[in-house]
């Protein structure tokens, strides 16, 4: 039974600081092999997770939730209204999306999620955040200078343009809807899914491009 | 608790590493690490003990190691916590009496439980909300509490309220093994009333705040 006594706890890392060795891989393969001998995991599932989460789960999914967002206006306003309930449409419900906000861009408003206490992310639409939202750089700096971040990602934001960032300190997760670029007229959902970018539904990307596909 | 993961507005860090730190998983242990961290390995923790266990590091191995290694180290502290593991077991590196195998499971029912791990923090709640949409509060100055999610940069500040979420389990007890719901907002601070007169006017950071943390302003 966990003790949950914040003091107890600290002093155990503090041991673990003295008596482990700290390399990443080492603790990693530590806490695997004690975690199977203990009949808690088996090796082979190991591998089906991160098969789930390298091929299955991914930002592909919110992909295609943008791409219906823009063709399907009755899809995009259940989206906006209970974003939770929109996904189960495809099945992308399941890990840390039990309660998922949609925000969207428009011409006057960008939006930008963060993390700032640890790295929530809603990982069974967007899949495995990267390192950079994890960053103690990105996580200090996006809620104090949100637009010189920005510029790092090559986004100019015009200064009449609205930036909201959303620190995601409860169990609500955030998929930023980028807006539909130009030029993309008739195309279909799966033509459309394909220009939508990870970084634009976090919000460090605000101009879809259109070239090449 | 103020400790060194309360990142939100602290200077000093550099450029965020755009380039560089682009692939979710850049060594095979991240990927090992995640799965683990999926199935349950410590049952009887909590999300915000969790949390809180990852607070508790060592403050110069929180800034320097990677989000992984910082979840492999909390875990080992996590099932020592919990008796499952003894310090002994650690730094011998195996048990000397392994319990029977866990049964393998295989992709298709790994997707299965990630749907059915859809849940969210609600619970029901009887008081009505203290605070309408619209509501003008401030957060508290101080928070004496091992653990919670109203970081420093956003206290003794006053926002808006634009969101009511009902009733959720509120962070600080969750970390002590405590199942309370109260009331969860979203509240908006404009850029200037967080970080001075010079900053973007039309700007502003919203967060997700338990009715405890704030007053009517």
């Amino acid at each position: 039974m966990s003790t949950f006594d914040s003091k107890h706890a600290a002093g155990l890392h503090r041991h673990i600081h003295s008596h482990l060795p700290s390399d990443a891989a080492l603790r990693v393969k530590a806490l695997e092999s004690l975690a199977v001998e203990k009949g808690l995991i088996a090796p082979e599932t190991i591998d089906a997770w991160v098969e789930a989460y390298s091929d299955h789960i991914g930002p592909m999914r919110g992909a295609k939730v943008v791409a219906r967002s823009w063709v399907d206006p009755a899809f995009r306003a259940r989206l906006l209204e209970n974003a939770t309930e929109a996904i189960k449409e495809f099945g992308f419900e399941g890990n840390a999306t039990g309660h998922l906000k949609a925000v969207e861009n428009t011409a006057t408003a960008h939006n930008m999620v963060v993390c700032t206490l640890c790295s929530c992310y809603p990982f069974s639409i967007l899949g495995m955040s990267p390192a950079w939202y994890k960053s103690a750089a990105y996580r200090a700096r996006a809620v104090r200078e949100p637009r010189a971040v920005l510029a790092e990602f090559g986004v100019d934001l015009p200064e009449d343009v609205a930036l909201r960032v959303w620190d995601s300190t409860a169990e609500l997760r955030y998929l930023v809807l980028p807006q539909r670029p130009a030029g993309t007229e008739g195309w279909d959902e799966d033509r459309l899914a394909a220009i939508v970018t990870r970084n634009s539904m976090i919000g460090t990307e605000r101009v879809l491009a259109t070239g090449g596909t | 608790m103020d400790g060194i993961h309360d990142l939100g507005g602290k200077q000093g860090f550099g450029p965020v590493p755009v380039a560089e730190g682009d692939a979710p998983f850049a060594q095979d242990w991240e990927r090992r690490m995640w799965a683990l961290s999926r199935e349950g390995i410590c049952p009887t923790m909590t999300l915000d003990w969790f949390r809180h266990g990852v607070e508790l590091m060592v403050p110069g191995d929180y800034l320097t190691f990677s989000y992984f290694q910082k979840w492999a180290t909390n875990f080992l502290m996590l099932m020592v916590d919990a008796g499952q593991i003894t310090l002994q077991d650690l730094e011998r590196g195996y048990l000397l009496e392994p319990a029977k195998p866990a049964r393998a499971k295989a992709v298709e029912e790994i997707l299965e439980q990630v749907r059915r791990a859809c849940t969210d923090f609600s619970v029901p709640e009887d008081a009505p909300p203290r605070f309408a949409i619209g509501a003008a509060v401030r957060t508290l100055r101080q928070i004496d509490h091992p653990h919670t999610r109203l970081p420093a940069y956003a206290r003794g500040v006053q926002g808006r309220v634009i969101g009511h979420h009902g009733a959720h389990l509120l962070p600080d007890d969750g970390a002590h093994g405590r199942h309370v719901g109260q009331h969860l907002y979203t509240v908006a601070f404009t850029a200037p009333d967080l970080w001075g007169a010079a900053a973007n006017p039309r700007d502003d950071v919203t967060l997700d705040l338990w009715e405890s943390y704030l007053v009517p302003a």
